[in-house]
Formats: structure tokens, C-alpha cells, sequence
């Protein structure tokens, strides 16, 4: 994992996992998934040394402090399980049986095929997403090649190795080789030999791969989303203030606001008991006490330079508009309130940007600019005007609305950008007679 | 507020969103901006320039020229005759809004015989105009002074090595400045020096690196001139420039020698915000000699989360 592989080793890496294929696809998705949940289910084992190995390398290799790698292990891995794989099969393809064989789907019988290969090339960042991604595709019987991304290699390869020791002919279908982004003679010689091709990254990285995949190759893109919160004037009662204030930190601070499902923006109605300049210092206290439990990651030079140019840049926006920027110091947490929108310098760890709203029915309206990038909405204390907002939010753009406890942790079945992860990756076939 | 240091620094971002000015009873006189590549994070062009509005340019104009003078100019007799100038930095008749351009203008206007601008607006190099202004230069005898970027340097040096020209004069030196930020380009300065030594005939003791913003008014040089080679790496500020290395985390002064971000205090900035922070970073002595470590390297990736700047320019791309 050290040293960049050649184009030639990524080449016959790619050609060893499409052999592994005809293997895969006569074994049962049942025992598949069997496997698969058996090397998960051990980095929720707290006896179980692989599980002790990550927990260790994990803040070095993710930059995320040592507990908050522990509850971003708990919350992914909890779908690595057999009983939430089998889960997702069920939800999204109707059954496991439709993976092995035909099965009866209204006037004709279907049957579901995973990939020949499938490529994945992940995002750094947040660790466990490249875990999601070699399950999505091993659980379907598709061999794939996952290169991870920088912040987010140590889990899939402990993973490999789980999956090595229960299932080795299993895990010969599986690849983890990592080389630094862009490096097109590498990704070039995987994506030839794919057909289904996952990205995870910037609008710029997918744009540019997506000129280069073969005609024949299925593209499924996850580009960069943007995910918001709402704070209906429900939820701003004395008595009910603090806790909601509690559960928007949790969902600000895990994964240092790094994950798509993360708030950045957080739109908080007028009209309620309490005012939206009220909920932000109940924000900035709960984000300061999170740093009790869920301390952010340490910050390099570079980093730490950045949180200063956004914050001193907010105070003085702040100034001159009403607002205010509170933050932790030396812990890289910030919360600004914006009467009038400010300027949206790059920002560093968790920083939540309060906008006050007079109803959050004009949402849709006001999220218009980033409708291509919206991805979850985190609400509370909408009252019965909640579908109303999430049926206007979702046309908009949105594909979630939870609540600020469940955005950080999606379910495994949920729809991945507005579509199904599994349904992406597998070709269907009917039988018509 | 007792003392000069207690004054809140600006983020030099804030020059992206914010126009400072601090003179109001006087309408500004210029107004520069930023390349649009010094704010790069990772590759990406963040959406905005920085922009530095003048109010004075007088103040700009008296305040770059001592310095320039006693870093460039040094060992020369300005008295008997002018040096000639050469610049590979656009003239400020081109470009309006660069502070650099207003710089080399202001110093050729005062200090030099004779200014030949061998570039475009955009800066790409007239070809014609190096061969015979290396010709003339080298024929001429008489030192001179080159004005560069370190990009612009490179690729003059690339083209005299396809196709070479005459050598400058014994005694010229060159002014070297703004690295390579957003150009995808970067080599070593040691070998950049080497080839131009090889191809226009300057030693390495007689490139001098200037650093300068367009958020700051005053810039700082390598003393090459007066000590030496060793003075490689280190920036002297004029007088009315303090310098000092910050903690990034919080703000607090680092100790003589210790890295920190630097923030400067440029009383030339009287028009508008004399107390900047920057995003570079290096370590300072006497509060006037600072060598620089390079550029902070911004922030970490955000995984899956789309910055919220990249998001409002993709927005922007897409609208």
C-alpha cells in the first residue's frame, strides 16, 4: 500500500478479479452475504483485535480524533452486518433469491446480475464509505477494484484482510489498491476493464473520468453534495431548546462536518419562543461540550490557517451585518450567525453557518442555486408542515429529509443521491417465456 | 488597545469579499486585484478576487521606491547614469488593476533610463522583442535590471534555451517574485537559478527575490545584494513594516525563529488595513527579517462534503 502500483500491475490486479467472477456467480447470495457480515461483524466485536487495529491507526490515518473514530466505526459498520446486507438485497432488489436465480416479478420472471467488474474509486475523508462501497459490489456477486481515497485506506484493507481469513476464495474477488488522485495511466488501465465504473469525488474529478470510461461501462457518479439543516420555531421552546441544540452539534460535529450527509448550513425559522440569535449560542455552547465526548481532529499548519482566514473573514462580515461568529479556540469549532448571508470562504472542521428564515416553506425557493448538489435536509420542529417543506425541498433537489440524530448514519437501504446503490450496480434480465 | 500588535489582523481572504477603506473623506485613486490564483486551494480556483482598494497611490508610489532601490539597485551608480530596465512583468498601462504592474511602472518611472516591457497583458512573451533587447543589452555593455515572476522567469529562460541569445551585461541582476501559485508549474529556485545563469548570464548572488502582495503596499527583498549568497531565503521589510509569526491555531506570537503564519503591520496600508494575515508561512526575527517556509497548505479535504466556495462556483458555473 506503500508505493504507487504500475499501470501493468493495476492491469493484471483487474484481469485476476474478472476471473475470480465465474466462481462468484455459482456460489448462493446467501452465503455471500453470510461471509460478507461474518469479516463486518468483526469490526463491531470489542474482543476482536482487527476491530482493536483499526480503532488504533484509524485518527492517524483519517485525522479525526480518537473517539470520534470510535463512533464513526460504530455507526458504519453496523450495516456491515449479514442481517443489514441481506436487508438492503431485500429493499432494494426485491429479494436475495433474485441473485441467484429467476424469480417471479408480475407477468415475467427477472433475475439480477452483478458487474463483470466493478471499478470504485472513492473519496478520502470519511472512513468506511470505501467499505460501503466494496460491500454494495460484492454483495451483488461483482468482483471489484476499490481505490480509496487518501484519508480513508486503512478500513477497506482491514476489511480485505477480515474477508481473506473467513472467505478467501470470497475475498479473491476483491482488490484494494491505492494511488494518489489523478494518476490517469493507473486509473485508465482499471476503468478499461470495467463495467460498472463508481466515483466519489469533485464535480471536476467525475467530469473528467467520465470522457474517459469506455461506451460500454456504466457510470455511477456520487459527486460532491451539500446537505443543510432546518430548526422549525416548534423546537425553540425553553424547555426543548437545549436538547435540539445537542442533537444539531452531534450532527455538525461527526466526522468533523466532513461527510455529504453533514449540515453546513443551518436555517433556523423566527416566530418561535426562542429566536434564531438565541439557538445559535445554544449551538455554539452544545458544540463546545461535544468537544467533551466527540473532540475535533487535530488541525496541521495549513488547516489551521484556513479556519483563521474563514473566521476572522466571518467576524468581520459579522460586524457590519448583525451577526456574530463564536468558536472553540484552538478546537476547530465555529459557529456563525449570518442575518445577511456571508461570504463562503473554505472553511475547516465544524463550522455551522446559522441563517435565520421567517418559514421554512420559502426554503425551496432560497435552496434553488444549489438544487444539483442538495443532498440530505436535517429537520426539527416543523410541525404538520413537514411533508409541505420536504415535498418542496425534494423537488427542489433534496433526496433526505431526517432528523439531525439520523443524518450523520444513513440506513444501508437508503436512496444514495436519490437512487438505489444496488439497482446502479446489477443488470437485470427477464424471462420472458 | 495600547498597543500597535492588539490591533485585529485582517485575513487576506476578507480582501476577497470586503472593501476596506479607511480614508473616507478620500475616493480611492486605484484599485487593484488578485490574480484569481493566489486564494487556490487544492487546484481550485476560489471564486473571487482580492481586491485592494488605494486611496493614495502617492503613499504606494514614495514608499516602493527606497527599498527597490537599496535591494536592486545596490553597487550601481544611479548618479552617473540610469540603469535600464527589462520587464517580463505586463506594464501598468495594460494592466490597470495589478499592483505589481503599478510597482515596476513607479519604480521605472523614477529610478530607470529606459524600460522595455517584453510582455502582453496576459504575459506571454514577444519574441521579436527578446532577441533584440538581449542583443542591444549585451551590445550596450552597461548593466541592467530584469523584472520577473518566477513563472514568467522560467519561461523566458525555456525559450533562450531553444533559442539562445546574447548574455546580459556583468552587474545586471534580476528581480524575481510570486513563485508559481496556480500555474501547475514548479521547480526547485536552486535549478531555476542554474538555468538562468547558463542562458541570460546572471549569477544566482544577483537574483533577488521580492515578496509582495496586493493586499500589502510595501514588499520585502533578499538582501542579496548586501550579504551575500547566504541571504537566500531571508526577506527584509523597509522600516515601517513589522512582521511577525503567529501561532495558527491561536493567534499568539511565536518566539524569535519559531514558524508561525505571517501577519504584517504595513503602514503603507494607512488607506485601508494596515494589520494583515496571510496564509504563508516563516519564521521572523527583529520583526523585520523574515524567511519564508512557503505557503500554508490550506484545508484538509472534506470527503464527500462539497466546500461550501466550490459549491457557490459551481452554482455560478451552472446558472
Amino acid at each position: 500500500m506503500t508505493t504507487t502500483p504500475s499501470p501493468e500491475g493495476v492491469a493484471q490486479l483487474a484481469d485476476a478479479l474478472r476471473a475470480s467472477r465465474p466462481h462468484l456467480a455459482r456460489r448462493s447470495a446467501g452465503d455471500v452475504i453470510a461471509s460478507l457480515g461474518a469479516a463486518g461483524q468483526r469490526f463491531l466485536d470489542i474482543n476482536d483485535p482487527l476491530r482493536a487495529e483499526a480503532l488504533e491507526r484509524l485518527p492517524d490515518s483519517s485525522g479525526l480524533s480518537a473517539p470520534m473514530c470510535s463512533a464513526v466505526l460504530d455507526g458504519m459498520a453496523a450495516d456491515w452486518t449479514a442481517e443489514r446486507l441481506e436487508a438492503l438485497v431485500a429493499s432494494e432488489l426485491g429479494s436475495v433469491a433474485a441473485l441467484d436465480d429467476f424469480v417471479a416479478a408480475g407477468p415475467r420472471r427477472v433475475m439480477a446480475v452483478g458487474p463483470t467488474l466493478s471499478v470504485q474509486i472513492a473519496a478520502g475523508g470519511v472512513p468506511g464509505v470505501a467499505v460501503n462501497a466494496l460491500l454494495r459490489s460484492l454483495v451483488v456477486k461483482g468482483p471489484t477494484l476499490v481505490k480509496p481515497g487518501r484519508g480513508d485506506v486503512l478500513l477497506p484493507t482491514l476489511f480485505a484482510k477480515a474477508l481473506a481469513d473467513v472467505d478467501p476464495a470470497l475475498s479473491d474477488a476483491l482488490g484494494i489498491v491505492y494511488w494518489p488522485g489523478g494518476s490517469e495511466a493507473l486509473e485508465d488501465a482499471a476503468l478499461g476493464r470495467a463495467d460498472v465504473v463508481s466515483v466519489y469525488g469533485s464535480d471536476q474529478t467525475i467530469g473528467a473520468l467520465r470522457a474517459r470510461l469506455p461506451a460500454t461501462a456504466r457510470l455511477v457518479a456520487y459527486h460532491h453534495r451539500v446537505s443543510v439543516g432546518v430548526v422549525g420555531r416548534d423546537a425553540l421552546t425553553d424547555e426543548g431548546i437545549e436538547a435540539v441544540a445537542r442533537r444539531v452539534a452531534v450532527a455538525v460535529a461527526t466526522y468533523d462536518q466532513r461527510g455529504c450527509v453533514s449540515p453546513q448550513l443551518i436555517y433556523v425559522e423566527e416566530g418561535g419562543f426562542n429566536s434564531p440569535g438565541d439557538f445559535t449560542l445554544r449551538l455554539s455552547e452544545a458544540l463546545g461540550a461535544v468537544e467533551a465526548t466527540l473532540p475535533t481532529g487535530p488541525l496541521g499548519t495549513g488547516a489551521a490557517s484556513t479556519l483563521q482566514q474563514a473566521r476572522g473573514t466571518a467576524e468581520l462580515h459579522a460586524a457590519s451585518s448583525g451577526g456574530s461568529v463564536r468558536h472553540g479556540k484552538s478546537a476547530a469549532w465555529t459557529v456563525v450567525f449570518e442575518p445577511i448571508p456571508g461570504p463562503l470562504t473554505p472553511v475547516v472542521g465544524r463550522f455551522a453557518r446559522i441563517r435565520p428564515i421567517d418559514d421554512a416553506t420559502i426554503l425551496p425557493g432560497i435552496l434553488g442555486p444549489l438544487a444539483s448538489h442538495l443532498q440530505t435536509i436535517a429537520v426539527t420542529g416543523l410541525g404538520p408542515r413537514l411533508e409541505e417543506v420536504a415535498r418542496g425541498l425534494g423537488e427542489t433537489g433534496a433526496s433526505r429529509v431526517t432528523s439531525f440524530e439520523d443524518a450523520a448514519f444513513p440506513p444501508t437501504w437508503w436512496h444514495h443521491d436519490g437512487r438505489g446503490p444496488l439497482l446502479d450496480l446489477v443488470r437485470w434480465v427477464d424471462l420472458e417465456v | 488597545m495600547k498597543r500597535w500588535q492588539d490591533v485585529p489582523a485582517v485575513p487576506a481572504t476578507a480582501f476577497k469579499h470586503i472593501d476596506f477603506v479607511a480614508d473616507g473623506e478620500h475616493p480611492p485613486e486605484a484599485l487593484f486585484q488578485t490574480s484569481g490564483t493566489t486564494g487556490d486551494r487544492r487546484g481550485v480556483a476560489t471564486p473571487s478576487r482580492g481586491r485592494h482598494l488605494v486611496t493614495r497611490l502617492s503613499i504606494y508610489r514614495h514608499s516602493l521606491i527606497p527599498p527597490l532601490r537599496r535591494h536592486l539597485l545596490a553597487g550601481y551608480d544611479e548618479a552617473r547614469e540610469r540603469m535600464a530596465f527589462i520587464s517580463l512583468i505586463p506594464s501598468p498601462r495594460v494592466r490597470i488593476d495589478s499592483s505589481l504592474s503599478f510597482m515596476v511602472g513607479a519604480a521605472a518611472d523614477a529610478c530607470a533610463r529606459e524600460t522595455h516591457w517584453l510582455v502582453d497583458a496576459r504575459g506571454m512573451l514577444d519574441d521579436e522583442a527578446v532577441k533584440s533587447v538581449m542583443k542591444a543589452a549585451a551590445d550596450g555593455g552597461r548593466p541592467v535590471l530584469l523584472l520577473a515572476t518566477s513563472l514568467a522567469l522560467l519561461h523566458f529562460v525555456e525559450r533562450l534555451e531553444a533559442n539562445p541569445t546574447p548574455t546580459l551585461p556583468a552587474g545586471s541582476r534580476i528581480m524575481e517574485t510570486g513563485g508559481f501559485k496556480g500555474s501547475g508549474r514548479e521547480i526547485a529556485r536552486s535549478e531555476l537559478h542554474a538555468r538562468v545563469e547558463r542562458t541570460v548570464g546572471v549569477a544566482s548572488d544577483h537574483v533577488v527575490g521580492e515578496y509582495g502582495m496586493t493586499e500589502l503596499l510595501s514588499q520585502l527583498y533578499e538582501p542579496m545584494l548586501s550579504e551575500g549568497a547566504g541571504a537566500r531565503g531571508i526577506y527584509v521589510a523597509p522600516p515601517w513594516l513589522r512582521v511577525r509569526a503567529l501561532d495558527p491555531l491561536t493567534l499568539e506570537e511565536r518566539p524569535e525563529g519559531v514558524e508561525g503564519v505571517l501577519a504584517f503591520f504595513d503602514l503603507a496600508n494607512a488607506g485601508s488595513m494596515c494589520h494583515v494575515l496571510t496564509e504563508d508561512v516563516g519564521t521572523v526575527s527583529g520583526g523585520s527579517r523574515v524567511r519564508l517556509a512557503g505557503r500554508a497548505l490550506g484545508a484538509e479535504p472534506r470527503g464527500c462534503s462539497l466546500a461550501m466556495d466550490e459549491l457557490m462556483s459551481a452554482a455560478r458555473g451552472t446558472s
